[in-house]
């Protein structure tokens, strides 16, 4: 049975079935999106942090706007095509637009990627610190005795021990039994360990059913050596100080002998800082970065003297800094600041030279009881990444889950193109509208996310 | 929409690719005022968001084949946007004036 009113309109409404489909359908997507972006203002006008603004980078979600409206234009041009019967037109269309959907996308991962690896740290006298682990991550080094959780169901060894940095840990079983690790951390070799005898190790699946006949879920091991962790923040849950809990279900639990934290500062914030002369920044990066921030300040208070001392836009201006690079000789002369003396500063005290690691930050070693907080920029650091990652990871669906269907069209609908065009040319018209829906939401997100 | 005339097409495609060079001039705009502070955040806020209406109004307007379309659509537009307006004003009320159960076990009646 034919389905009706795929290329005639039904008396009644007028349309054909599927655009009132997609019409309803785009109804629930703006209560869908209205609901979010009703969240985003309540969040706003509740928020008790300084709310971000211009803090993304605006050039790649500019591109990503450009990029939609000319998918856009494509989308419905080809459609336009296929009513024209222009089929190289219509096809080349439907690419483009396919294409813009891979850029956006690739973006997109560029700028989560970036927001993955910048690290947050709330001091404990409120301020903010922003910048990179030298090392890739948070280091912290337990004393030997620490304990070691896998969960067998989960994980598997290789996944903590990439993030060991100690050459050839030790450890012992349950049964105080020596159990050399090699750094990738074979499973196979494990087990072999904590369920010897005869059993097919050929293959993961029989690896799994082996344990669960042996009614193991977890294998404990005690360090021996003292351990050096510098794991990704991405590849943890929680870091207490005592105890690590990894992605995958290991628990790493020790006293910590080291456990300080190396940052490359890129940015300094005393907005929230309870005095900001006595900033405990101050006491990291040294009296240079100090006399730096507080010309900056200087700088930025004449440029928006217009402004109250208390706008938020003043407060951003003036009581945050950029570092552009690792002394404060350098970074004068980098942002244009000529007046300040061309000589070299030796490394502030607490910071170190960074210059030897090829950094572009002064790197400060901060003490765990000065840190309030740290975080990724993930939705974790606050309620603004929450909302943006919601926000643009929902339109970032939409985008693949649009193409997807785009493509559908262009690849496998040969025979509906040769024998019913008018039909294809309508299922682009219902995709086409979905696409331009999808653009019209970034058409909102870009300014209230990065912009305003 | 129906614009199975070939002329009415083709005058449209012309139509897409204006309104596409309309959009990216916009979007230029928006990032131009973005930089330029206003006298209060409010406002670049206001001014952000009239400028994203009038982009997206184009979207739906031109793309979207809005300008032409059948009854029942708009029915049911109307009733979404009403939906959503509501959805709005509740967010709003609820910040402003919390739902508060007066006399509930006497706690917020001041007894």
């Amino acid at each position: 049975m034919d389905i009706p009113y795929t290329t005639t309109n039904r008396p009644d409404t007028g349309l054909y079935n599927a655009k009132i489909g997609i019409w309803l359908f785009l109804a629930s997507e703006v209560m869908l999106f209205g609901g979010l972006f009703s969240s985003y203002i309540f969040l706003r006008i509740g928020a008790d942090f300084h709310w971000p603004v211009h803090e993304l980078q605006v050039l790649p979600g500019f591109i990503n706007t450009l990029v939609l409206i000319l998918s856009s234009v494509t989308v419905v041009m080809a459609w336009a095509n296929l009513k024209m019967r222009k089929i190289a037109q219509y096809k080349l269309c439907m690419w483009i637009t396919i294409l813009c959907a891979g850029v956006f996308m690739c973006l997109k991962a560029y700028e989560y990627y970036g927001k993955f690896n910048h690290i947050g740290v709330k001091l404990t006298d409120g301020t903010i610190l922003t910048g990179h682990f030298p090392e890739g991550g948070y280091r912290v080094k337990l004393e030997e005795g620490t304990k070691v959780t896998i969960n067998l169901k989960t994980g598997d060894p290789s996944y903590f021990l990439k993030w060991v940095t100690t050459e050839n840990p030790k450890f012992k079983n349950a049964a105080g039994e020596d159990v050399l690790l090699d750094q990738q951390g074979s499973v196979m070799s494990l087990l072999d360990v904590f369920l010897p005898g005869d059993w097919d190790k050929s293959s993961f699946g029989q690896l799994k059913r082996t344990m669960a006949e042996a009614k193991k879920t977890s294998v404990e091991l005690t360090a021996v050596t003292p351990l050096t962790i510098v794991a990704k923040e991405s590849k943890t849950f929680g870091h207490t100080g005592k105890t690590i809990t990894f992605r995958d279900g290991t628990i790493v639990e020790g006293r910590a002998v080291e456990d300080k934290m190396t940052l490359q500062v890129d940015k300094v914030d005393v907005r929230a800082a309870l005095d900001e002369e006595k900033s405990l920044a101050w006491h990291y990066l040294g009296d240079e970065w100090k006399k730096a921030f507080e010309e900056h300040g200087t700088e930025e208070a004449e440029k928006h003297k217009s402004f109250d001392k208390n706008d938020e836009r003043f407060l951003r201006h003036v009581k945050q800094m950029e570092i552009h690079a690792p002394t404060v000789a350098e970074h004068n002369a980098k942002h244009g600041g000529a007046k300040h003396s061309a000589e070299t500063h030796a490394p502030a005290e607490g910071a170190h030279g960074a210059e030897g690691h090829g950094s572009h930050y002064p790197e400060v070693v901060l003490e765990r009881k000065d840190i309030g907080f740290w975080s990724s920029f993930t939705p974790k650091w606050n309620n603004y990444y929450a909302i943006y990652f919601t926000l643009t990871g929902l339109h970032g669906l939409h985008v693949v889950a649009g193409a997807l269907v785009l493509a559908y069209f262009l690849l496998f609908d040969g025979k509906r193109l040769k024998e019913d065009p008018e039909h294809l040319a309508n299922r682009i018209e219902v995709g086409g509208l979905f696409w331009h829906f999808v653009d019209l939401v970034w058409i909102f997100l870009f300014p209230l996310l990065y912009l305003l | 929409m129906s614009a199975d005339n070939h002329e009415d097409l083709q005058q449209h495609v012309q139509k897409y690719k204006k309104i596409g060079w309309l959009l990216a001039i916009f979007t230029v705009i928006t990032v131009a005022l973005s930089f330029w502070e206003l006298p209060t955040h409010g406002l670049n806020i206001i001014v952000g968001m009239i400028v994203a209406a009038f982009k997206a109004s184009l979207v739906g307007l031109i793309f979207m084949h809005l300008n032409h379309e059948r009854s029942l659509i708009y029915k049911v537009l109307v009733f979404t946007l009403v939906f959503v307006i509501g959805l709005f004003v509740l967010t709003y009320y609820s910040h402003e004036h919390p739902l508060v159960f007066k006399d509930f076990d006497g706690y917020t009646s001041g007894h």
